[in-house]
């Protein structure tokens, strides 16, 4: 069997260079030796392991990468000043490879945390302590144990009490060299706040193969609602694998979308538990594949308490020999009563050669819960094309219109224009509609 | 033979027979030699021993922990004296009460207790089968269909479910016996169901039953197996291989509803080969069993062949039923169609397990798949795991799934007018149901719901 995730890059060593290098305190030296531990007792995922069945696992190996390095220069690329200036985030953070190299807040609100982590753990470390690591550890699956082990720098955001802070914050991250690359977001809400946050993955193509790992650690307490929108559109020399994760108070909300279009292969993994009564979790997706694109996208709804609500809509078009894979389930414990939990997944096929593979789970213990899912597949509809056409739209025009509004579904629901703009500009500029490249 | 050479068997063709227990090379050979195979089935049955061991069980689905080959009659060699195999008082007793209240299936209470042959049924029976052999249809247990139609069974016996698709389906190659043998001929439509009441043979078919039908052109027929078939050996192990091909242009279907008692593992594979322009109808009822993996499947080889798949499954205290469909779509212009019903009561565990594929060249697919779960009590469970890989372009693929509860309010209203709760619940389930009760022939469809009722009885208090 091979050992897709073998590198002799993930050692000891590298842990403790880490550790030595930001001066560490003791319990994160000893959780990052823990997760190393965790890390190399995980099976290796095989193409026969369940969770892992539909996933070309070949197109995440990490043997012979070695760690990413600083970047070359420590300036913002021109691709990243443009999307910032074209973003509805007011305060934004820019990750090159493992360093900051902008950040720029304009909070008015009192009290709220913004900062990079290698920041926090020095001046927030209680908040630190408390919740790194709280929902997404080295116990979840071999690539969270690799960056719980090795992380070197991310974001961190909390807000506290009953504060709502109103305009969107956002981390970009961005690389210019290969290796393995890590990040990590802890957003940590107190009770009854509110945020907007946007977490996009862009570059410029860069020579050498990159393998993103990225974690996202979401804890909302009582009342707090939070608005996340992941947005992945790497150059395509680039593997990304995402592991978004909320744990929800009672009464919190979640409002998540997750985008897919860059790199070459990408898994996202999202995922909610509603430990509080109450709790509402909606988690939104959206991907367009192409040029042999590789997209894996996992939801999990975790009802452990009763009354919450949950919806997941993940929408995607395939194009070209291009695979996308959907597999989500839905877990309902025996006391979660009155759940109310949806899921649907709905795919687009352009190509001959393209793929989907869709499978929405239902894993159901408790009687008295409301609980759906479904999904289609199909190709462009004909009679609406057919529409289109017979208003004087040549052929490519209508199928350009029909896909872009199919996936429009899911932007809609995401309150924030700029995101939604940017995202249609990808997907007509991938779809080929003549003039929007030039504006990327 | 020359297999038969290696053993000095003492026991007449006759004679009551019981092979040792477990799954064994000789076990395998013993049944051959008893049988009086040819040769290529010996050699088959070894074969798929073999896989079987190199296979293993599967690792996934519901937990077999508690089989244990070793504890395993698998041959037991009916007497050929019908009547004295069992008595009625050898019959477990809920086996035997579910007989008596059921009331339809009389005749199978009398043929247990060993009265005799000369019932109602039989004689309908007979008199059937002088029709169907008119016009050619053979329709004997599998056998008496090696024996005599050694040609047709060769063609097509293990070549829609070989020993190598999963680790049962190669242990029933290895230790079948019995099962039924179906050829309709060209062109021909029976009219009424061919219907096999195993427990009725004197040949009884033991638990590794192997059924092979074969539509031929233009065919029309419905077979039906027999509508409660509770185990009553000692045995706790089921698995049971159907195979049929539906040529082209014919229509099949295949109905069952099966009830084992509540001490069996009932893991069968059963799976159609549909040609152009056939279609092929699968009804599928789970209400027995300690554990259940089953899922019929259709493969779509044909252009414009055409599947569907309606199942049930109702897990009580202890029971898990994983039930599900697979539909493989190869041939362009095929379409196919899925509705799933699970009733999940007490610790019962249902779960839908299932899998439509649209192959490359398969244009035009259309699939649907529709899966509804109630659920009865707090401690009742049900899960749904339905995979859909495509691809080709132009599928049209849709999956619906819902899981609700029993409704209070329909339950007060009909109390309300006089009915007690579980009698509320009982005519709940089976409106739930009704789809399914159907498109069932009368007599079943009112055993379906005498057999509902009976896994309702005592379901309040």
């Amino acid at each position: 069997m091979a050992t897709l995730l073998d590198n002799p890059a993930v050692d000891a060593a590298a842990v403790e260079a880490i550790v030595e290098a930001y001066a560490e305190p003791a319990w994160l030296a000893d959780e990052r030796r823990a997760a190393l531990r965790s890390y190399a007792a995980a099976p290796f995922p095989t193409e026969k392991t369940e969770e892992w069945r539909y996933t070309q696992l070949k197109r995440f190996r990490l043997d012979g990468l070695a760690l990413a390095k600083a970047p070359k220069d420590e300036s913002v690329p021109e691709r990243i000043r443009m999307r910032i200036a074209d973003s509805d985030a007011e305060g934004v953070m820019v990750h090159k490879g493992n360093r900051v190299v902008l950040r720029q807040a304009n909070i008015k609100e009192a009290g709220v945390v913004f900062t990079d982590l290698r920041t926090a753990v020095r001046e927030h470390e209680e908040l630190l302590r408390r919740h790194l690591y709280s929902v997404v550890n080295a116990t979840q699956t071999k690539y969270t144990a690799l960056n719980s082990a090795l992380w070197e720098n991310g974001t961190f955001v909390y807000v506290p009490k009953d504060v709502e802070v109103e305009l969107p914050l956002g981390a970009f991250t961005t690389a210019d060299a290969g290796g393995i690359g890590l990040g990590r977001t802890l957003i940590v809400l107190d009770v009854n706040s509110r945020l907007t946050f946007i977490d996009e993955y862009t570059s410029e193509p860069f020579e050498e193969r990159l393998f993103f790992d990225a974690a996202t650690e979401i804890v909302l307490q009582e009342g707090a609602k939070l608005r996340y929108v992941s947005l992945q559109n790497w150059s395509r020399n680039v593997a990304h694998m995402n592991k978004l994760r909320a744990h929800l108070g009672k009464d919190a909300r979640l409002e998540s979308v997750t985008v897919s279009l860059g790199a070459d292969a990408a898994r996202a993994e999202v995922e909610s538990r509603l430990e509080g009564p109450g709790s509402e979790s909606e988690m939104l997706g959206l991907y367009f594949a192409d040029e042999g694109q590789h997209f894996n996208q996992f939801t999990l709804q975790h009802h452990a308490t009763e009354r919450g609500f949950s919806d997941v809509l993940f929408k995607g078009a395939v194009r070209d020999a291009s695979q996308a894979v959907y597999s989500g389930l839905i877990v309902v414990d025996p006391h979660a009563q009155k759940t109310d939990a949806y899921q649907t997944n709905r795919n687009l096929l352009l190509d001959e050669e393209a793929e989907v593979v869709s499978i929405p789970q239902l894993e159901i213990a408790a009687n008295d819960v409301k609980c759906s899912h479904g999904s289609t597949t199909g190709p462009v509809p004909e009679d609406q094309r057919f529409y289109l056409m017979s208003r004087g739209l040549r052929p490519e025009v209508a199928e350009h219109v029909l896909v872009t509004g199919f996936l429009y579904e899911v932007m809609s629901r995401v309150t924030l224009p700029k995101v939604a703009e940017y995202v249609e500009r990808v997907v007509q500029a991938k779809l080929g509609v003549p003039g929007v490249k030039e504006k990327l | 033979m020359q297999h038969t050479k290696q053993y000095e068997f003492k026991l007449e063709e006759n004679y009551f027979f019981k092979s040792d227990r477990g799954l064994t090379k000789r076990v395998v050979e013993q049944i051959s030699y008893f049988k009086g195979e040819p040769e290529w089935m010996l050699k088959f049955r070894l074969k798929a021993l073999e896989i079987a061991e190199k296979k293993g069980r599967p690792k996934w689905g519901p937990d077999l922990s508690g089989l244990n080959f070793d504890d395993i009659f698998f041959y037991v060699r009916p007497n050929e004296k019908q009547g004295t195999a069992g008595s009625w008082d050898d019959i477990p007793e809920d086996v035997r009460k579910t007989y008596q209240r059921l009331g339809v299936p009389e005749a199978e209470q009398r043929a247990l207790a060993g009265v005799g042959a000369q019932y109602e049924s039989e004689m309908v029976y007979h008199k059937l089968k002088a029709e169907w052999e008119k016009l050619g249809v053979l329709f004997l247990d599998t056998d008496t269909g090696l024996k005599e139609h050694p040609e047709i069974f060769k063609e097509y016996f293990a070549s829609v479910i070989p020993p190598e698709d999963n680790y049962f389906a190669a242990v029933n190659s290895a230790v079948w016996s019995g099962g039924s043998f179906v050829y309709v001929p060209e062109g021909v439509h029976v009219e009424v169901p061919l219907q096999a009441y195993f427990l009725l043979n004197a040949e009884n078919v033991g638990q590794f039953e192997r059924t092979l039908i074969i539509g031929a052109p233009g065919s029309k027929f419905h077979y039906i197996e027999g509508c409660t078939a509770p185990a009553y050996t000692s045995n706790s192990f089921h698995s049971g291989v159907i195979e049929i091909v539906c040529q082209e242009n014919s229509h099949v279907r295949y109905s069952t509803i099966q009830n084992w008692s509540h001490n069996v593992y009932n893991l069968v594979t059963q799976r159609a080969m549909v040609h152009a322009g056939a279609s092929m109808g699968w009804l599928d009822g789970n209400l027995g069993s300690k554990t259940t993996m089953k899922y019929p499947s259709t493969y779509l080889v044909g252009e414009g062949a055409h599947g569907e798949i309606l199942s049930i499954a109702f897990a009580t205290d202890g029971q898990h039923q994983d039930a599900g469909a697979k539909v493989i779509h190869v041939a362009p212009n095929t379409t196919s169609s899925v509705v799933s019903k699970s009733i999940s009561k007490g610790t019962g565990r249902s779960s839908y397990r299932g899998l439509v594929q649209i192959h490359e060249g398969a244009t035009n697919a259309r699939s649907n798949v529709e899966c509804d779960a109630l659920l009865l009590d707090e401690n009742a469970r049900t899960d749904t795991f339905p995979y859909i890989e495509i691809s080709e372009k132009t599928a049209h693929v849709g999956h619906e799934a819902t899981v609700s509860k029993l409704d209070d309010e329909q339950i007060f209203y009909l109390m309300t007018r006089g009915l007690k709760e579980d009698e509320a619940m009982a005519l709940i389930v089976r409106g739930f149901l009704d789809p399914v009760a159907k498109e069932l022939p009368l007599e079943y469809a009112v055993e379906l719901n005498r057999l509902i009722e009976l896994e309702m009885e005592g379901s309040v208090g």
